[in-house]
């Protein structure tokens, strides 16, 4: 459905993305997660036609985005990050003139309008302005309008993002639904959300692709299948951090945070299997520390996230930092 | 197909804007003063024989509703895409730059002419009492029609270089002025007559020989020339965004 090869965009002085390549299948939904300022809507902007590649290809539904954009923006329906409407237009008004827009015959624009309306439950609020619409509402019209003409390709620019938790859960289930039937792609910084929506996930840092999989397989290429493990300790002496990066299994040992009377709290990343906290229960008492709380939890893809793109990448010294790429 | 949606939205959206209203009603407060005044012309049995609706369209309230107005018309066509963020999503429906500019064109000369639309009335009362000759009048029409045409098409370009509406239309308020005060300097100095280029440009003798029934093709090709130039700077000035983001 999409390839792209090799991108590179780049700004002025400041390169976006460099060098990326990936490919999505039909009827695949896929997550671009990334911190802000990552690149990922500059590469979605360059998949749409928005933006123009410095270098490399990109290929939608076999047509290239530079020399046929007119086939590429017809079978692409697109929100861009922050929902740009007009305020002055009722709902039904902007996606009758929206379908117009997108070549929807005539007679079939009646049908479009309102099944993107159904899709979205807009119903109650067809015949409001847009201007006076909760932002809840006005995500949802954004989604109506890349919906409506029914286009192979969603591309969602950070779809839930102002949205209160109640909104956010309907956006994603609606998402999931739309991905049934047509490719998705999204991108957000959150991480929850590409594991509860997403088959699979690119993440995207400082213009670069830093890992790629689904859900589970990142978890447990990049983590290890690992675990994340809570120490509540009394260690007077403050030896403890050197005890415990000697004990076999743990990977890494975080800043410890203190308390009174020598208490202090560690968090620690290490392989999966109780072995491992044995070991540290072993460790503690052959130390002379006394071990007040120990509690565990498998890493979240948000620990994974944040492991890649805190620890890769940042010691190359590529001064083309992103951040001020800003729309 | 894209491009007639296109048309109907801009078209549409002067009308859910305060601004549109204002200017209809200044243009047709300032049109009645004019007609006031052709009535007052003609119940005078002083007055010398000639073509009194020569007055709506060479007089210089003419030239204050077409110098004030365009830029208010247009300073929000490309400036507010750009502010609000909905250049994207116009952008990447399936129509090209070159199509959202002629849509925002046809529809600004479209509202243009609505302003002048109430001015009909006048021939309509006139020839109840007495005769009149449609060829000047058709003619002023056209020429008014020519220079908004192409005023129209500088206030695109102005809203397509600016986030802001006001900048937008400073500019090509500023525009408009020079290429209308410009050529005037032709009256200070006898050497420079009416075959040189800014004798070329004068816009006052333009629409004096329209008003006379005079249709000179100089004058619209000027028009158009300028016209399509913009429009040509404006589809460029958008298309770069693509590079610099």
């Amino acid at each position: 459905m999409i390839k792209v090869e090799q991108l590179t965009k780049r700004f002025a002085a400041t390169t976006a993305v460099s060098d990326i390549s990936f490919d999505v299948r039909p009827k695949e939904v896929v997550g671009f997660l990334g911190p802000n300022g990552a690149g990922k809507s500059t590469t979605l902007k360059v998949i749409t036609g928005f933006y123009s590649a410095t270098s490399g290809s990109v290929l939608v539904d076999g047509h290239d985005v530079s020399r046929r954009p007119e086939a590429v923006k017809r079978a692409i329906g697109y929100l861009p990050e922050n929902v740009p409407l007009y305020p002055e237009m009722r709902v039904h008004e902007y996606l009758r003139y929206r379908a117009a827009l997108k070549r929807v015959p005539g007679s079939r624009r009646r049908a479009a309008v309102d099944s993107a309306l159904e899709r979205c439950r807009l119903g109650d609020v067809r015949t409001r302005i847009i201007g006076q619409l909760s932002k809840g509402y006005r995500q949802r019209v954004g989604l109506a309008d890349a919906l409506v003409g029914d286009p192979k390709l969603l591309i969602l620019d950070e779809p839930t993002i102002g949205l209160d938790p109640n909104q956010i859960r309907q956006v994603r289930e609606l998402i999931r639904d739309l991905g049934r039937e047509r490719t998705v792609i999204l991108s957000s910084h959150i991480l929850p959300e590409v594991e509860a929506v997403c088959s699979r996930v690119l993440i995207i840092n400082r213009g670069k692709i830093v890992g790629q999989g689904d859900p589970g397989e990142l978890r447990a290429g990049l983590g290890k299948e690992g675990a994340s493990i809570t120490l509540e300790v009394r260690d007077p002496e403050g030896r403890a951090p050197e005890v415990l990066k000697a004990v076999e299994g743990v990977t890494g040992v975080g800043e410890p945070i203190a308390g009174e009377d020598g208490l202090a709290v560690f968090e620690v990343t290490a392989g999966a299997g109780a072995s491992v906290r044995e070991r540290i229960f072993d460790a503690a008492v052959g130390a002379g520390f006394k071990l007040l709380g120990m509690s565990s939890r498998t890493l979240s893809l948000e620990d994974v996230f944040v492991q890649i793109t805190t620890s890769e990448d940042c010691d190359e010294g590529d001064a083309e930092r992103d951040e001020e790429v800003a729309q | 197909m894209s491009i007639l949606a296109q048309v109907r939205r801009e078209f549409a959206a002067f009308f859910h804007s305060p601004i549109a209203y204002v200017l209809l009603l200044v243009a047709t407060v300032l049109n009645g003063l004019v007609f006031m005044f052709i009535v007052d012309f003609l119940s005078d049995p002083r007055s010398p024989h000639g073509a009194p609706m020569q007055m709506l369209f060479s007089w210089v309230i003419f030239w204050f509703i077409v110098i004030v107005v365009t830029p208010l018309i247009t300073m929000r066509t490309l400036a507010e895409e750009k502010s609000s963020g909905t250049l994207e999503t116009l952008l990447t429906a399936p129509i090209d730059e070159f199509g959202v500019v002629v849509a925002k064109f046809l529809a600004a000369l479209g509202f243009y002419l609505v302003l002048w639309l109430p001015t009909l009335a006048y021939p309509l009362v006139l020839s109840r009492f007495s005769e009149i000759d449609l060829g000047p009048i058709l003619a002023g029409y056209l020429g008014a029609a020519g220079v908004g045409t192409m005023f129209l098409s500088i206030g695109i370009l102005c809203s397509a270089l600016f986030r802001s509406q006001i900048v937008a239309a400073l500019l090509s308020f500023a525009v408009v002025m020079v290429l209308f005060l410009a050529p005037l300097f032709s009256f200070l100095d006898p050497a420079i007559t009416s075959d040189s280029i800014l004798g070329y440009m004068e816009l006052i003798s333009h629409m004096e020989d329209f008003s006379r029934g005079i249709v000179d093709s100089r004058h619209l090709i000027y028009y158009g020339s300028v016209t399509l130039f913009a429009l040509f700077c404006t589809v460029q000035v958008i298309q770069a965004r693509r590079w610099r983001g």
